[in-house]
C-alpha cells in the first residue's frame, strides 16, 4: 500500500493546443479514497490513466509512495484497475480472469487458486468461478472485474467509472458495497466518476476538475459547505446550489424588490473588477419560506413541485420576470429551486415568499469566480 | 400479374395462422428463387459440379485427351497412381508446403500484426510501433504484385550466376538456389511465404483492431509484456481469423502451381519442388494421358478435403468453435 502523487501532472493530446490535464498537483494519503468528480471532458479519466500509465505524461511526475513511476510500464507499477467496460477476457473462465496477474507474476498454482477463492468469497462469486464472462450478468461482471482487481493486492485500486453500466439500483447497492470493501481492505483507490452523488457518498476525500484544471480538493462536507469557487458550488450538490447575480448598493445585494445585507467583510473583499456586483450561492434547503414584506425575502413563481417523500422541491423563478434570468441553478435558465415542508407543498403557478436562512449564503467574486471570506 | 394477393385472412380462420407462415406461388416468389437461387445453382452445376463428375469419369478411362476414342479401364489409373513414385514426391512436396508455408506466414503475419497494432512502447496508449502506418503499406506490396511476375523476379533474384542474392553473399554462401535438392524446396517456399505474409498480417491487423482497447490495457496491467499479451489475449481472441488463415494458406499450398511452375518448371532438381497440379499439368498436356491426370485430379481433391478436416479437428479439440459468439 502506498500513497499517490501527482505533481504538476500534465497531458496535452497530439494535435491539441489545451492540455487535457493542466498542471494537476494532487496528493493521495495511504489507505485513502479519492474521488475524480467533473463534467465529462474535464481530464478526470486522462488523469487516472496518467496514473495507470496508460496515458503519456508530457511534464511532471506521478509517484507511488516514494517511487516514481512517470516512465516506468504499466505493467511495472503494481497497480489494478477495474474499467467501466469491465474488459474482462472474454475467452478465459471467472478464475482465470481473477487469476491472470498471479499467474504471470509465477505465484504457485495453489495459491492462486486460494486466493481467487478468497476474493470470490468476498464478492459472491464462488458459485460461478467456471463460467465465461458472457454467460454472467453485467452485475456479476462488474464483480469479477473488481475480484481481478483484489486478488492481486496491488499497491492502488483505481476505478473508472466502474458503475455506470449498471442499472440504477444496483449502482445504489454496488456503491455502498465497493466503498466498504475498501475500508476494509485499506488499499488507496482513486475512483473517477461524473456522479456527484457517488463522489459524496463514497470518498473519504473529493477532487474537482474542469477543464483539465483542479477546482477543489476536500472532503464531502467541505467541498459541500465551502466550495472554492462558483463552478464547485454549481456541481456538487443534488438537487443544484442556486446562484444569482446582485447588484451591490447601500451595503446590501440588490435584485428587485429583494435586498439582502452583506457584511463588512465581504463587501471589503470585493474589487474594482467586480463592477459593483456579487454572486450569491444558497442551496435549496437554505431558504425558509416566508411573508411577504420580510427583509430579503424573494417571490418565488412556482413552476413544478418534485416531490420525493422526504422532500419537496419546488422549481421556479423569481416573480419579477426582468430579474429571473439573474438566477440559475444546475442546467436550469432562469431557475431557482427550493426545499419545502413535503406535507405542504405549494400548487403550480403559486407565488411563494422565501428568504435565505442567516449565515448560509455563499459569496462570490463575479470577476475571478472565486469564494469571498465571510 | 394477375395472380390475386392473398392476405392473411383470406383463406379463412381455419388455416389462417398456417397460412401465414407458408410460403404461396406468387410471381414475386416465384422470380425471386429463380434469380437468387435457381442461377447460381445452374452455373454451379454446370461449372463446377458437371465438370467434376466429368473428371471423375475420366479417371475411370485412358482417354488421351485430343481424340475422341477411349475406354473404360474402371481403376486401373487409381492402381497406377497408388505404384507412381513421382506422385508420391509431389504429394509429399505439397505436404510439406502444407506445413510450412501456412505456419510461417501466420507466425510473421501474427508478429507483424502485433508490431504495428499494440506492440509499441509499454507505457502510454496502446499504440504500435512508431512509423506503423507506413510499415503496414509497405508489407501489402508483395500481395499487390501477381504471382507469376514475383516467380519470375525471384527466379533471377536466385539466379546462380548473375543473381541479386548471390551477388550479395560472400563467396563462401554462394549457391545454385533452385537447382541443387538441399535448398529448391526452401527457396521456392520463401517466394510463396514473401508473397503471402502482406495479406494475412492486414487481415490479423483488422481482427486484433475488433478487439476492445481496454482489454490490452487490462493484460498490461495486470503484467503481461508483448509476447504474453500476444499468446494469452491476442491469440484466443483472434483464434477463428487464424483458422480461416490456415485453411486458406493450405488450399494455397496444396496448389503452388504458378510459383512452382514459373520457379522451376521442369519440377526442381530430382522433382524436389514438383507438386501435383504440375504433376497433372505434365500429364494431361505433355504426355496426353487425360485420364490419368484426371485421377490425379481426384487424388488432389481427396487431399484437400483431408486437410480442411484435419484443421478443424484440431480446432475443435483445442477448445475453439466454428460459430461466433
Amino acid at each position: 500500500m502506498a500513497s499517490v502523487t501527482f505533481d504538476h501532472a500534465t497531458r496535452v493530446y497530439p494535435g491539441s493546443e489545451t492540455p487535457a490535464v493542466d498542471a494537476l498537483n494532487l496528493e493521495v494519503a495511504d489507505g485513502e479514497f479519492l474521488v475524480l468528480v467533473g463534467p465529462s471532458g474535464c481530464g478526470k479519466s486522462t488523469s487516472l490513466r496518467m496514473l495507470a500509465g496508460l496515458e503519456d505524461v508530457n511534464s511532471g511526475r506521478i509517484l507511488i509512495g516514494d517511487r516514481d513511476v512517470t516512465d516506468v510500464q504499466p505493467k511495472d507499477r503494481d497497480i489494478a484497475m477495474v474499467f467501466q467496460n469491465y474488459a474482462l477476457y472474454p475467452h478465459m473462465s471467472v478464475a482465470d480472469n481473477m487469476g491472470f496477474a498471479l499467474k504471470i507474476a509465477g505465484t504457485p498454482k495453489a495459491e492462486i487458486r486460494q486466493r481467487v477463492e478468497e476474493a470470490a468469497k468476498i464478492l459472491d462469486l464462488s458459485q460461478y468461478l467456471d463460467r465465461k464472462p458472457k454467460a454472467l450478468s453485467g452485475g456479476q461482471r462488474q464483480r469479477v472485474a473488481m475480484g481481478r482487481a483484489i486478488v492481486r493486492s496491488p499497491q492502488v485500486f483505481l476505478m473508472d467509472e466502474p458503475l455506470s453500466n449498471l442499472d440504477a439500483k444496483l449502482r445504489v447497492q454496488t456503491r455502498t458495497q465497493i466503498a466498504s470493501l475498501q475500508r476494509r481492505l485499506g488499499v488507496t483507490t482513486v475512483y473517477v466518476t461524473h456522479d456527484q452523488t457517488e463522489a459524496l457518498t463514497m470518498g473519504d476525500r473529493i477532487a474537482v476538475l474542469k477543464d483539465g484544471l483542479l477546482q477543489q480538493v476536500g472532503t464531502p462536507r467541505e467541498m459541500y459547505d465551502t466550495p472554492k469557487n462558483i463552478f464547485v458550488a454549481g456541481f456538487i450538490g443534488s438537487p443544484a446550489m442556486n446562484l444569482g447575480q446582485f447588484k451591490v448598493a447601500d451595503g446590501k445585494a440588490n435584485l428587485a424588490e429583494t435586498h439582502i445585507p452583506l457584511t463588512r467583510e465581504v463587501l471589503d473583499s470585493l474589487t474594482a473588477e467586480d463592477n459593483n456586483e456579487i454572486t450569491l450561492g444558497f442551496r435549496p434547503e437554505s431558504l425558509d419560506t416566508t411573508t411577504e414584506g420580510d427583509v430579503g425575502a424573494f417571490p418565488v413563481t412556482v413552476d413544478l413541485v418534485e416531490e420525493l417523500g422526504s422532500d419537496a422541491f419546488v422549481y421556479g423563478q423569481l416573480a419579477n420576470k426582468e430579474a429571473a434570468q439573474a438566477i440559475t441553478s444546475g442546467a436550469g435558465e432562469s431557475q431557482m429551486i427550493v426545499r419545502v415542508d413535503p406535507r405542504r407543498p405549494p400548487l403550480k403557478g403559486d407565488t411563494v415568499w422565501v428568504k435565505i436562512r442567516e449565515g448560509e449564503q455563499h459569496h462570490f467574486s463575479p470577476a475571478t469566480g472565486l469564494r469571498l471570506p465571510s | 400479374m394477375t395472380a390475386p394477393v392473398t392476405g392473411p385472412g383470406v383463406s379463412g380462420l381455419r388455416s389462417g395462422a398456417r397460412a401465414r407462415r407458408k410460403a404461396r406461388w406468387t410471381f414475386d416468389n416465384i422470380s425471386f428463387f429463380l434469380v437468387f437461387l435457381g442461377l447460381p445453382l445452374a452455373l454451379f452445376l454446370l461449372l463446377v459440379i458437371w465438370p467434376f463428375i466429368q473428371a471423375v469419369f475420366y479417371s475411370f478411362t485412358d482417354w488421351g485427351g485430343f481424340t475422341q476414342e477411349f475406354d473404360i479401364i474402371g481403376l486401373a489409373n487409381y492402381e497406377r497412381l497408388l505404384n507412381d513414385a513421382t506422385f508420391k514426391t509431389a504429394l509429399g512436396n505439397n505436404i510439406k508446403l502444407a506445413i510450412v508455408v501456412p505456419l510461417v506466414v501466420i507466425v510473421v503475419a501474427m508478429i507483424f500484426a502485433t508490431l504495428v497494432t499494440v506492440g509499441g512502447r509499454g507505457i502510454g496508449q496502446t499504440v504500435g510501433v512508431r512509423n506503423s502506418g507506413f510499415y503496414r503499406v509497405v508489407s501489402f506490396f508483395p500481395y499487390v504484385i501477381p504471382a507469376v511476375v514475383s516467380g519470375v523476379i525471384f527466379s533471377k533474384v536466385f539466379d546462380p550466376s548473375n543473381g541479386l542474392l548471390n551477388g550479395l553473399l560472400p563467396e563462401f554462401l554462394r549457391q545454385n538456389w533452385l537447382g541443387q535438392v538441399s535448398t529448391a524446396l526452401p527457396a521456392s517456399m520463401f517466394v510463396i511465404i514473401w508473397g503471402a505474409v502482406g495479406f494475412y498480417m492486414l487481415l490479423f491487423i483488422a481482427a486484433i483492431k475488433a478487439i476492445p482497447a481496454e482489454t490490452f490495457e487490462a493484460s498490461r496491467l495486470d503484467g503481461a509484456g508483448r509476447l504474453r499479451t500476444m499468446w494469452s489475449i491476442t491469440l484466443p481472441s483472434i483464434r477463428e481469423n487464424i483458422q480461416t488463415a490456415w485453411i486458406y494458406l493450405g488450399i494455397a499450398a496444396l496448389d503452388a502451381f504458378v510459383y512452382m511452375h514459373v520457379l522451376n518448371n521442369s519440377g526442381g532438381p530430382d522433382n524436389t519442388t514438383l507438386v501435383m497440379p504440375q504433376y497433372l499439368f505434365r500429364l494431361a498436356f505433355s504426355q496426353n494421358q487425360f485420364g490419368y491426370a484426371s485421377a490425379v485430379g481426384v487424388a488432389m481433391a481427396v487431399v484437400t478435403l483431408v486437410f480442411a478436416g484435419v484443421v478443424f479437428t484440431i480446432n475443435r479439440l483445442t477448445g475453439g468453435t466454428t460459430r461466433s459468439n
